[in-house]
């Protein structure tokens, strides 16, 4: 139709025109661009800003020192150290098999443990440290530092670990420090327990007292990427962790080592028992040891299984903390109390004899007393000197279970003490009420009559034990034992015995270690083995039946009990308190399966009385500034 | 005719010019503008790549300045060689994409390269021109009362088709959208009726449903998604766009300073060294530095279209506009992603972005308009 010049015309005004359309278009979206940039960096430029920071900072928190443990002279019982530990950054790591195998040319490997840190490095972020070793020695820690050049991506590290020095005496007391469990992190709310890397107190003193010795947590700011890897760090003193405090106990450590070694025997081990060393003016606790011990670094680095099984089988039990949890008959031990009650009661005469034929007949029961052929005529005096059971077989039935269980309970059995270390046991003291709602069945003269003598339904722990010496000793106030220093107690109450019936019975006592014929008298005296003038001691021997004696064994008197089994052997038990007229320390100890009677654990209570008052007279607190008897 | 043509030879340049008197008419101040937006590309990606010169700016600036010798080269052949070569390049351009599809080297899950042995080439980048070339030409063989034909329609539909199928297939959504709306601009330019035009809103309203509904991998649905609802993935594909915008907003006014960018030390804006480049400037320059970047755009973009005016022949203005189209459209989408405005598509910042092809495509682009402008008294032939 027309010419192309025509038609190339026509088509030039024709894109002109669209072009100023489009080139319109093209400008309002750059005004569009624009207004949204002027919306972004300048309107929600604040809101922006803010984020930015978040993304940028994170909050680390800094893991404030763990306060120590330490006994009365300020000895460390629980300590923070030095763990050398090994890590490994897997992204620095290229050939991570190559590099195990190096590292355990020099610290040896075990299959588990590369199985472990395998896991550990495919389960974690690359940049995230993988523990290799921890709590290595010195001699190997500077080994692998030497070679490092040749072991890419591992990090040696000198981190706080905690560390038992005392070889396990104190494992029982101290407890030990774990990871915070679900249930701890549900009723504790510090952050801190969220730390991967953070231990608390699980058991013993560490968990008692663990608001003392945890400290408070501080705070890094610390600049991150993307991938959470921190970029630098902003020092920020304001926010620095606070380190916890020291917690001080009453104990003696040295006694306490000394009490253990007295545990020791020739042929089969430390003997398994607990002792209790209390000061009775005070209550507070020089010694409080079960025995045989376990030693609690173990489970700092980690038990093996062969461990755990050993220490889970070992019929001895060394994780089981005799001194306070374990329950057992006080035996004649006891036989203070029945005494005290007889005597409060007003019912018996001290003076009057009492004839021991070596057994009663109550319905058609024979009761035996210890020695077969009988005491003969007995006083309460000679009755508790010869610890014979018929007199108190006979006395219990006038004085009645009641008024012997209050006595006992005046003493402080049955009762469980808040001394700081978790586990306790109450013991029982038994009444009628007791065995009706315990067993259902009512009380029987038979229950009476093996209650007087500490057996039958009647438990009690070595700290029971030593807290009824000490406040037999006392004479004036109910004594309760004291742990931890600084721990709120009350006043004691007073014992409210008559000061008189109290002589007699602390007379009896003295009569059962320094008089001929006395079960637990010895020709060395007692002042001769301190090599002390004129302390004298005083004390009770006890033999906790494990079994029921057959009346046929009773009856032919074959009981050689060391050559029973083990398990089946006597508990030999011992309180006992010195010095006699000045009294100091009560102690009380039990064997189990002691052996030969009470022989045992009567030494074991004289050899570490006598440590403890030596002790005391040669490291009196006052003599050290830091003896710190509040 | 031939007479009008010699009269406009004398009067203007001509492909019989010398090189030099060519070089004197060449619009330097569009060469200088495109080096300016280049430099600031390589001033950026070496505060991307935390100041080392190996990751990427030097190698960005080597290539601007190849890109800008190729420019120059490509300005100086004359424009009816180009009319001549538009459909060649526009096959070699389809053939090297069929090529992809058999032959390609897959990265990130897209199969978009093709492995020269010396280079590594994306022809996609190089349809982009080859489009452009193709339907200019188309437009201008194509008698003006054809443009709003079905059949001359038709025709247009059918270049843009086959490209925009292939690059859909490797897949990579967002340079199939660039090359469908550089060719519905260079239809729109070409005088199509406005009746056709509403026509055609309605049928692509209804094919882009369906589209979406059939034709959309789930990643690529996902992103569109996303952008319209960034909560739904805050780990994942939103994640982008919120620190992208948390980058741009906490720059402020004046940004934080050169190198000084925190979202960008901590890595927190994934590709900012290509695609998300922008956040960079956005953060460390701020608004001052955003506005100066769209500015320095804006001009560029200016240029070109004054240059289109100049030009005589419909395949120059096509070819001018259609190219600048494009080189807009890249910024738009990406400017529009990386400010939350559009989904994220994968579309570089044109000159700044790191990324060989892209640059050579883009400055060869320009070189095609100086060339246009530089020869605007060529006549063409037209066989109407």
């Amino acid at each position: 139709m027309s010419s192309p010049v025509n038609q190339n015309q026509k088509d030039k005004t024709q894109v002109t025109r669209r072009t100023a359309i489009l080139g319109a278009g093209g400008l309002g979206v750059f005004g569009v661009l624009g207004a949204r940039l002027y919306q972004l960096q300048v309107l929600q430029a604040e809101d922006y800003q803010a984020l930015s920071e978040n993304n940028r900072f994170n909050f680390n928190m800094l893991l404030p020192e763990r306060g120590e443990i330490r006994d009365r002279f300020g000895r460390a019982l629980a300590k923070n150290r030095q763990n050398f530990r090994l890590v490994m950054i897997p992204e620095r790591t290229p050939e991570i098999d190559l590099t195990l195998d190096r590292v355990a040319e020099i610290n040896p490997l075990s299959e588990r443990q590369r199985n472990r840190i395998i896991r550990d490095i495919r389960q974690n972020p690359k940049f995230i440290p993988i523990l290799i070793e921890d709590n290595m020695d010195w001699k190997t820690f500077s080994a692998l530092n030497m070679r490092l050049h040749d072991l890419p991506g591992i990090v040696s590290e000198a981190g706080q670990g905690r560390a038992y020095p005392k070889n396990g005496v104190f494992s029982h007391v101290l407890g030990y420090i774990g990871r915070a469990g679900d249930r701890d992190i549900e009723s504790d709310t510090d952050p801190l327990l969220r730390q991967p890397t953070f231990r608390i107190g699980k058991t013993g003193v560490e968990a008692s007292q663990e608001k003392t010795l945890r400290g408070a947590s501080g705070q890094l700011k610390v600049e991150v990427n993307a991938r959470g890897r921190i970029v630098r760090e902003w020092p920020d003193p304001q926010t620095r962790a606070t380190s916890g405090k020291d917690v001080w106990l009453t104990l003696d450590s040295e006694l306490q080592e000394f009490a253990a070694k007295q545990f020791a025997t020739e042929d089969e081990g430390d003997d398994s028992g607990g002792i209790c060393v209390i000061d009775v003016i005070t209550g507070e606790l020089r010694t409080l040891l079960s025995m045989p011990t376990f030693d609690a670094n173990l489970f700092v680095s980690g038990l093996t299984q062969a461990d755990m099984d050993q220490l889970n089988n070992d019929p001895k039990r060394p994780q089981y903390n005799k001194a306070i949890a374990g329950g057992y008959p006080p035996a004649s031990t006891f036989k203070m109390a029945v005494m005290l009650a007889a005597l409060e009661s007003g019912l018996i005469d001290r003076n009057d004899p009492i004839f021991c034929g070596g057994k009663i007949r109550l319905g058609n029961r024979n009761f035996h007393c210890w020695k077969r052929q009988g005491h003969g005529k007995m006083d309460m005096r000679d009755a508790l000197k010869n610890s014979c059971d018929t007199y108190f077989y006979d006395v219990s039935q006038v004085v009645g279970i009641e008024a012997i269980a209050d006595v006992a309970r005046r003493l402080g059995l049955g009762e469980k003490y808040q001394i700081g270390v978790g586990g306790g046991i109450s013991g029982i003291v038994p009444t009628a009420e007791w065995k009706q709602n315990r067993l259902g069945t009512g009380w029987r003269m038979g229950d009476t009559l093996n209650s007087s003598i500490g057996q039958g339904f009647v438990l009690a722990t070595p700290l029971q034990l030593a807290v009824m010496t000490a406040r037999i000793a006392n004479a004036q106030s109910a004594v309760k034992p004291q742990l931890v220093i600084g721990q709120e107690m009350e006043s004691f109450k007073p014992l409210d015995f008559d000061p008189l019936h109290l002589a007699y019975v602390k007379d009896a006592m003295w009569s059962v270690t320094s008089e001929p014929g006395g079960t637990a008298y010895r020709t060395q005296s007692f002042a001769q083995t301190l090599g002390l003038e004129d302390i004298q001691m005083a004390g009770k021997t006890g033999t906790g039946q494990v079994r029921g004696i057959s009346m046929t064994e009773r009856a032919s008197g074959i009981r050689k009990n060391s050559k029973l089994p083990w398990k089946l052997r006597d508990h030999s038990i011992f309180v006992g308190y010195a010095p006699f007229d000045n009294p100091r320390f009560a102690v009380g100890t039990i064997v189990e399966h002691g052996g030969s009677g009470a022989k045992r654990a009567a030494d074991i209570t004289r050899a570490v009385l006598g440590e403890a008052l030596r002790r005391d007279g040669v490291i009196s607190p006052l003599s050290t500034p830091e003896g710190a008897l509040k | 005719m031939a007479h009008q043509g010699q009269s406009f030879r004398s009067a203007r340049s001509t492909s019989g010019g010398s090189l030099t008197t060519k070089l004197y008419e060449i619009n330097w101040l569009l060469l200088t503008l495109v080096c300016l937006v280049g430099l600031v590309g390589v001033v950026m990606i070496f505060a991307a790549t935390d100041g080392i010169w190996q990751r990427g700016a030097f190698q960005h600036l080597t290539r601007i300045g190849l890109g800008a010798i190729a420019m120059l080269g490509i300005a100086m052949i004359d424009i009816r060689i180009w009319y001549r070569l538009a459909y060649p390049i526009y096959i070699i351009g389809i053939i090297l994409l069929v090529g992809v599809e058999f032959a390609g080297v897959s990265v990130n899950g897209s199969v978009r390269w093709l492995d020269l042995g010396v280079a590594r080439l994306q022809p996609s980048e190089i349809m982009k021109p080859a489009i452009v070339l193709a339907l200019a030409r188309y437009y201008h063989d194509l008698p003006e009362w054809r443009v709003s034909h079905v059949w001359g329609l038709l025709g247009a539909l059918f270049l843009m088709i086959v490209p925009m199928a292939l690059i859909f297939r490797q897949p990579d959504l967002g340079t199939t959208l660039l090359l469908a709306a550089t060719g519905v601009a260079i239809v729109f330019l070409a005088g199509i009726s406005w009746r056709v035009i509403g026509f055609a809103s309605v049928f692509a309203t209804i094919a882009i449903t369906v589209f979406y509904q059939f034709g959309l991998k789930a990643y690529q649905k996902e992103r569109i998604l996303t952008f319209l609802d960034p909560s739904r993935d805050p780990a994942g594909a939103s994640y982008h766009i919120t620190q992208s915008k948390i980058a741009l907003g906490s720059g402020g006014v004046h940004g934080k300073g050169y190198m000084k960018g925190t979202q960008r030390q901590g890595e927190y804006v994934p590709e900012n060294r290509t695609d998300f480049i922008f956040t960079v400037i956005g953060e460390e320059f701020g608004l001052v530095g955003g506005f100066m970047t769209l500015g320095l755009y804006m001009a560029v973009i200016g240029v070109c279209i004054w240059l289109s005016l100049q030009c005589k022949e419909v395949f120059s203005k096509l070819m001018i506009l259609g190219l600048t189209t494009t080189f807009t459209l890249y910024i738009f989408i990406n400017l529009g992603m990386v400010m939350g405005l559009a989904p994220v598509v994968g579309v570089p910042l044109p000159l700044i972005s790191y990324g060989g092809t892209v640059i050579l495509a883009v400055m060869g682009g320009f070189g095609l308009i100086l060339s246009a402008h530089l020869h605007r008294g060529v006549e063409l032939p037209r066989n109407g």
